[in-house]
This record gives structure tokens, sequence and C-alpha cells, in this order.
């Protein structure tokens, strides 16, 4: 990844090409937004970055109530990426609306929820909150947490179940509606296109792959949850993968995320099918990575002579 | 708080797989307070991918003017490894300063510190920052380590006109026992009016013992492992008390500077 300079970030160049994209109803004005649970609610980076130079602002996952989170540890480092089991540690939608969306409204970005519930019921609840405020975007459906004992990936992992909960979510939800796909299966293109089907709006992978790290001195698992979910540079391939197939199962735009750290990382995304991009891991290695990539992506569309991003979206050459 | 590249000025081996590292930065860390933390970058290049959580040892300032910050460290795995070989001039990704750091209150006069191992890196910048307002005379620092090798800063302490009581676990230097044994024993027979400590989790449950036995406030710098340093990954959460709502706290935000009784132990 490149390091310099880190602060400020660089300013596109003057004349900048277009980096608009649309999600739906949406539009961002570029690409790369911010994957949930990795840029907390926003706040804790506006030192650190211009928040309005981001296409989105994606925000930790929210639940009805607050959530107290796994045992300690939590996290740990494995080769080119981390493993988490933080377990959806959130202060709830309410605290969420109440007490950290006044800064983000002050931001001219838009600012997508990440929603999470153990039924159904709950979901929809979420939904229907989340529609009634007019500063929230539109609402990410996290039906792929590895790292929760029911609800979470048990959606995700299931084309029925996953149907079953868009088509609720939907009937509480007008704004842009997201899913986000787990890895953690056999087929995905067979859930993309079950919530597809449902009326999704788009769909964002890969959240992050069941893992395992053990402590060979101890004998003990490295996480309190035993298992965790593994992101950074190492699923970059797997994801670039997911989209691909997904690109070519249903037609609705894809937000690519795993292992960006670099423009490049994101252009693959993008080539592969994605419209937009998510930055997870690498807001931790690098808080200015973000802007970093909207520049690099400024600069290749005006090295290949291009107009905009939907030039670029799943224009995979043949090998 | 400041992301920036910090240039290294010196990076020395001090036996023992410690090191001495002094990066130049910039103006933001001329307000940095003791007890507060940096992630710094230990090698360019993939592996490790995250950055490493340091405590401020010092700031470095010539002739008033803020110059950088010196950082203890202590080889303990690939990361810290790989910091021990960087060299004069090379630069590296810096955040902060992060957290919260020590706590002075006003009539806080007799003053004891309690250091086990790489836990002496906060404590200088401390002493140095408070050494005007307390009783030199009746303030004490509790040094502790395996063995001599790793009782560090004792010059520094010394210089600064306060009594050092040196322990280790082999006995190759000062007393044969753990710090808290002298600590206990000159809480009761003097009482400080805060104990500041830093040090593996085990003597800071031992000294957060002491300071409840003998009721005297007493500040922990602890440590949990990090992703971002600054509240987004929740990476870092510890057990707060029963008393603080049995919530977890986050090191990075809470602390790493926790009174001892808002911790469980
Ligand atoms: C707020 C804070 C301040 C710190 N200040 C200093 C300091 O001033 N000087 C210093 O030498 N070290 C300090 N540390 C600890 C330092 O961050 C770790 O030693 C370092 O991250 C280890 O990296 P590594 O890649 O060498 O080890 P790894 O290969 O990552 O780990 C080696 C061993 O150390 C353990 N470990 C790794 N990271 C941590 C951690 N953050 N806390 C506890 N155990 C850990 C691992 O579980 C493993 O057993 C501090 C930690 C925190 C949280
Ligand atoms: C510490 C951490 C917390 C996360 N929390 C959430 C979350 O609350 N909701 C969610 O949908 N995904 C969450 N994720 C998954 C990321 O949004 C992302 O899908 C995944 O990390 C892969 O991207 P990356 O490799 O760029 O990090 C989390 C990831 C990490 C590392
Ligand atoms: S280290 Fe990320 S929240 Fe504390």
């Amino acid at each position: 990844m490149t390091l310099e300079p880190t602060c400020p970030p660089p300013a596109p160049p003057a004349a900048s090409p277009d980096l608009h994209v649309r999600i739906g109803s949406l539009t961002l004005r570029n690409p790369v937004m911010t994957a949930s649970g990795t840029f907390g609610y926003g706040g804790e980076f506006r030192d650190l970055v211009d928040l309005e130079g981001l296409g989105a602002i994606v925000v930790k996952g929210l639940s009805l109530k607050p959530a107290r989170g796994n045992p300690p540890p939590r996290i740990v480092e494995t080769p080119c990426g981390m493993l988490n089991a933080i377990g959806l540690e959130n202060i709830g939608v309410e605290a969420f609306i109440r007490t950290r969306l006044p800064l983000l409204r002050k931001v001219a970005t838009p600012v997508v929820t990440n929603l999470y519930g153990t039924t159904e019921e709950e979901y929809a609840a979420l939904a229907g909150i989340i529609d009634a405020e007019a500063d929230i975007a539109a609402a990410e459906l996290n039906i792929s947490c590895p790292n929760v004992t029911c609800g979470g990936m048990a959606f995700g992992v299931n084309a029925q179940a996953a149907a079953s909960l868009v088509r609720s979510v939907r009937r509480r939800l007008t704004k842009p509606l997201i899913v986000k796909l787990s890895p953690n299966v056999t087929d995905i293109t067979a859930i993309a296109r079950a919530v597809a089907a449902e009326g999704a709006d788009a769909i964002s992978l890969i959240n992050t792959i069941t893992g395992m790290a053990i402590d060979v001195e101890t004998r003990r698992p490295q996480l309190a949850n035993i298992t965790g979910g593994l992101s950074g540079p190492a699923i970059r391939p797997i994801a670039v993968r997911m989209v691909w197939q997904v690109a070519g199962a249903v037609d609705l735009p894809i937000i690519g995320i795993g292992g960006i750290l670099t423009a490049a990382d994101a252009l693959q995304f993008i080539i592969a099918g994605a419209t937009a991009v998510q930055v997870g891991t690498a807001n931790f290695i690098n808080p200015a990575a973000t802007l970093e990539i909207v520049h690099g992506l400024a600069a290749y569309l005006t090295r290949h002579g291009l107009a905009g991003i939907p030039d670029l979206v799943g224009r995979l050459e043949r090998p | 708080m400041s992301n920036e590249l910090a240039r290294v000025q010196w990076n020395r081996p001090l036996g023992a797989g410690y090191h001495h590292l002094c990066l130049s930065t910039s103006e933001a860390y001329a307000g940095a307070r003791p007890g507060q933390f940096v992630m710094l970058e230990v090698a360019q290049g993939p592996a490790p991918l995250l950055r490493r959580p340091f405590s401020i040892h010092r700031r470095l300032a010539e002739g008033g003017a803020h110059r950088g910050i010196e950082i203890l460290f202590k080889v303990v795995g690939d990361g810290t490894a790989r910091l021990a070989r960087r060299d004069v001039g090379d630069r590296l990704a810096l955040l902060g300063p992060l957290g919260r750091g020590f706590v002075w209150r006003d009539g806080y006069r007799r003053v004891y510190l309690a250091a086990g191992g790489i836990g002496v890196a906060p404590l200088v910048f401390l002493l140095e920052d408070i050494l005007p307002q307390i009783d030199r005379e009746a303030s004490a620092v509790f040094l502790g380590g395996r063995g001599q090798q790793d009782l560090l800063c004792r010059e520094e302490f010394t210089r600064m006109g306060v009594a050092v009581h040196l322990t280790t676990d082999d006995g190759s230097c000062g007393q044969q026992c753990f710090l808290t044994d002298p600590l206990e024993a000159a809480c009761a027979t003097k009482p400080p009016d805060v104990i500041f400590a830093c040090g593996p989790m085990e003597m800071l449950r031992c000294v957060a013992g002491i300071a409840a036995r003998h009721k005297v406030s007493c500040q922990v710098s602890i440590e949990a492992r990090m992703a971002c340093g600054l509240g987004a990954c929740l990476g870092c959460a510890v057990e707060g008390a029963a008393e603080a709502g049995d919530k977890y706290l986050h090191v990075c935000m809470d602390g790493p500077v926790f009174e001892a009784h808002r911790l469980r132990f």
C-alpha cells in the first residue's frame, strides 16, 4: 500500500474524471465506501479523513437493543489478514440516531446503516426505524456475520431464509436496500438470486470468512469465541472470484468487499463486476486508505482515457 | 490526532531484546500526555499487516522546540523484531497521540510508581511531567523484572531524585521478590496519595489489590490486542468491574490508563 503522503490525503487532480456511480436510486460521488465495523460510527475518523471525500459511510452493524459483544480476546493477526470475533457490539439503533447521527448529518456524504437482528421481526422493526430517518440514505442488511450464535449468518447461508427475510424487510423499507452476503456458502449465486428476486436494490459481498487460530504453547484458541471472521488481503482473491460469479448471476449493482488496500485492489473488483467497493481492514492499517483509493481510481480513469466508472464495471477481458 | 510519516532518529539496542527508538514527529505530539500511546507501523510492506501500539516513553524537545517522541520496546514477536531492524532515516507511519493518559489531581504529593519490565516505558514520561508537583523525598519508584537486564531506566529515575526500589525474580539485582512486596510494605508504613502502575496483568492485579487494601487511589496502564487504536474496531475490549456496570471497556478509548477499581482483574 502507498503510505506517502498519508496526511492530509492528496486532493484529486484539478481536472479529475467523473467518479459518480449509482446504486439503485442512490448516487455516490465516488465508488469508495467504508465497510461496516471498520469505520466505527464515522466520527472516529473525522480528524484523519475528509468524510466528504468518501462515496458513502457505512456504520457499525446496529441492532434494536444495545449489544455487549463477545468476551476478549476478540482479534488476532494472521498471515495477510486478521480474525475478529467482536460479536456485533453496538450502542443500538436508537442511541445511534440520538448520539451519532447528528455529527454525520453535518457531512454531505450518504450514511448507510448496517442492520443486524436475530429474527425476521427484529430486522423488519429495524428497517421501519431506519426508513423514518430522513438523514439515512440506505440500509445494508447483514445476513452474514459469523460471530453471533443466532440470526446473522443463519439467514445468509440458506436461500429460502434469505429470501423470506428480504421480503419482510422490503415491506418496511422504501430506501435503497443492500443485502450483504456471506462467503461461507457452497453456492453464493443461489443466495444472490434469491435476494434479488425479493427486491434487493444491491448486493454487497463478501463478509468475513469463518476461521480459527490456535496458540500451540497454551493449546488455546487465540480468540475467546474460538472461531472468528477472517478479513484483509488474505481473502481478496476469494472475494474477487465471488463478485465475478454474482455479477454473472444477477442484474443488480454489486458492491465488492474483501482485502482492498489500494486503488489497484478496488479496480479488480470493479472489473470483475462491482459498481462500488467497501474498504474494511485497510482503515486500521492506514486510516487514510479510502481517500488514497479515490485518488488512485481517478488517476486510473485518466490514464486509460475512460469517462467514468461505469465504463469499467464488469469489463473483464478474456484470458 | 495525527496520521503521519515519522522519521527514525535513532534505534538503539539496550540488550536483552530491549530497544530505545526515537522518531521525529509533527507538533501534534507537543501536547501528548503521559500514558498516551501511538499506533506505529513496524515495517513497510504487507507483513505484519497491523500497526502496533506503544506507549510514549518521552517527548523529545530541543531548546524548547518539539522534535519528536521516544519509544521503549521489547522484542516479543515478529512485529517488534522487525521494528528492531529499522534504521536511522527510515520512515514509519505513525498514528497518535491516542487514548487517555494518567490523570493528575491537585493534592497528590507522595506518589509511588510501580513498573514491571517494559511497563517502565510510560512512567519515565509521567515522573518527568509531575516532578515539580510531588514531594520527591516521600515518593518512590518500584522497579521489577525477571533479572538485572529487565530493570530499565534506573538512572533516569535516580537522576530525578526519588528513591528507587529494585526487585528481580532471580535475585540478580536488588531484592529477590516481586516488586509488590516492597510496595505493600511501603503502603503499610507510609501510604502514598496515589499509585501509578504499568506492567504485566498479573502484577497490576496485585498492585490493585494492595491499593484497595490500603485505601490508596491507583491508576494502571493496561494492554489489549488492538487493530485500530481509535475506537473503530472494538477489538480492545476488557471487562469492567461490577461497580462500573459490568460493561466492556475499550482500552484505546477509555484507557489505556484506568482507575484500578474500574477494571475486573
Ligand atoms: C496501549 C499499549 C501500549 C504499549 N506500550 C508498549 C511499550 O511501550 N513498549 C513495548 O515493548 N510494548 C508495548 N505494548 C505491547 C506491544 O504493543 C506488543 O508487544 C506488540 O504489539 C507485539 O507485537 P509483535 O508483532 O512483536 O508480537 P506478536 O507476534 O503479535 O505477539 C507476540 C506475543 O505478544 C502478545 N501480544 C501481542 N500484542 C499484544 C498486546 N497489544 N498486548 C498484550 N500482548 C500482546 C501475543 O499474544 C503473543 O503472545 C503496548 C501495548 C498496548 C496495548
Ligand atoms: C473488526 C471488524 C468488525 C466488523 N463488523 C462488521 C459489522 O458490524 N457488520 C458487517 O456487516 N460486517 C462487519 N465486518 C466485515 C467487514 O465489513 C468486511 O465485510 C470484511 O472485513 C471484509 O473486508 P476487508 O477485508 O476489507 O476488511 C467487520 C470486519 C472487521 C474486521
Ligand atoms: S483498538 Fe480498535 S477499538 Fe480499540
